[in-house]
């Protein structure tokens, strides 16, 4: 309960500081291992080159994959702040849920951008352990 | 009735809880849609989206008085359990604020309370605003336009790898930032006219629609219209 209400109260007495400051920003990636062969690391759900003004009107109103895509960054940052399976769980399930079936082992790694020193710099802040992806895909339906 | 009168025209706290949960309706089950639209996982989430979608047409229509806010009240409380947080960031937070304080305002014993529960609402929407405007400013990032650029440069939001361009005209973005601040800075002097309030919530309007089309941010467009009609009526009454 007590946790309940620590997520609760923000959202009641909100600190309203929208970018304060330009944090590290995560990227997700992973990469498929089978029978010890290693893929290379991909990113997940890169975005696109270009987007037409009718496809970002079109987004005003409907943009669910956008959105998930919000929620897995915020689950990269709490995975680095507060680490909990739970933000490991949905990131997991969210990228296997892209991926076609197969018998591989999912892994993924949380990737920081930022710029220091007049550079961008990334660094590798997380590394998932290899799950089966057959078994994220089921509990995903 | 003029284009002027329009603009000065205030609203009454019934008026303003009326607007707020026809916008709702909208908003809510706008979010909820999306939600069941993620194919699987969407529908394992169904005893969340599909009874909030309902409460949304049940509000949306005017039944059942305060039965479908507390209702999608409650629905928000799993959510955040659901999630560990918000889904969507800060148009979670002002969704469960909206709802938070219009389910106080339907609870609430008499006008009075009714009415602190509104002027909660209205406070913090000036504050969005503002608290945004003052964490800027007092950066040094932000005031040479360093941090906007960043923005475009390197972080999740740009929705397109060709909007990371902007973040090489720098005259532009620090432009573009300082009009930022200080519209947010200056918000909470809108207060004092209503004619003034309805352009600034107008400016606000266009504001969130450009996060949108930059930054893929729909869901906080639709949902900060929401608390608008608050701020209308708080103005009314107190200026």
């Amino acid at each position: 309960m007590l946790h309940l209400f620590s997520l609760f109260l923000p959202t009641v007495i909100p600190s309203w500081r929208f970018f304060k400051t330009v944090a590290p920003s995560p990227r997700i990636e992973y990469r498929l291992i089978e029978a010890g062969r290693v893929e290379d690391w991909q990113e997940d759900r890169p975005r696109p080159g270009h987007l037409g003004l009718g496809q970002i009107l079109r987004r005003m109103l409907w943009n669910p994959e956008w959105n998930e895509q919000l929620y897995l960054v915020s689950c990269s940052e709490r995975l680095i702040d507060e680490p909990s399976q739970h933000s490991v769980d949905e990131i997991n399930l969210r990228v296997a849920r892209l991926l076609p079936a197969g018998q591989q082992e999912l892994q993924f790694r949380l990737v920081f951008v930022s710029r220091e020193q007049g550079q961008i710099v990334k660094l590798v802040e997380y590394e998932s352990s290899p799950v089966s992806l057959i078994t994220l895909q089921e509990a995903v339906g | 009735m003029s284009g002027l009168s329009f603009l000065q025209q205030g609203l009454s706290a019934g008026q303003a809880m009326g607007w707020m949960q026809l916008l709702l309706a909208f908003a809510i089950a706008q979010q909820s849609l999306e939600h069941l639209a993620l194919g699987a996982l969407g529908l394992r989430d169904r005893m969340i989206f599909v009874p909030r979608l309902v409460l949304c047409v049940v509000m949306g229509l005017g039944i059942g008085g305060a039965w479908p806010v507390w209702g999608l009240w409650g629905i928000s409380l799993a959510m955040l359990w659901r999630y560990q947080g918000p889904y969507n960031g800060g148009s979670d937070k002002m969704t469960m604020l909206i709802l938070s304080c219009l389910s106080l305002a339907h609870l609430a014993p008499s006008a009075f309370w009714q009415e602190m529960a509104l002027s909660y609402l209205a406070v913090q929407l000036v504050l969005s605003y503002f608290v945004s405007g003052l964490v800027k400013v007092v950066n040094p990032e932000w005031r040479c336009g360093e941090a906007l650029r960043d923005v475009f440069r390197f972080s999740a939001y740009p929705v397109s790898e060709g909007l990371r361009g902007l973040a090489d005209h720098p005259r532009f973005l620090f432009v573009m930032g300082w009009a930022v601040i200080l519209f947010e800075l200056v918000f909470p002097l809108a207060l004092l006219d209503p004619v003034a309030l309805k352009l600034a919530l107008l400016c606000a309007a266009g504001f969130h629609f450009s996060n949108a089309c930059f930054f893929g941010l729909n869901r906080f467009f639709w949902i900060w219209l929401c608390a608008y009609p608050a701020l209308i009526w708080f103005q009314d009454r107190i200026f």
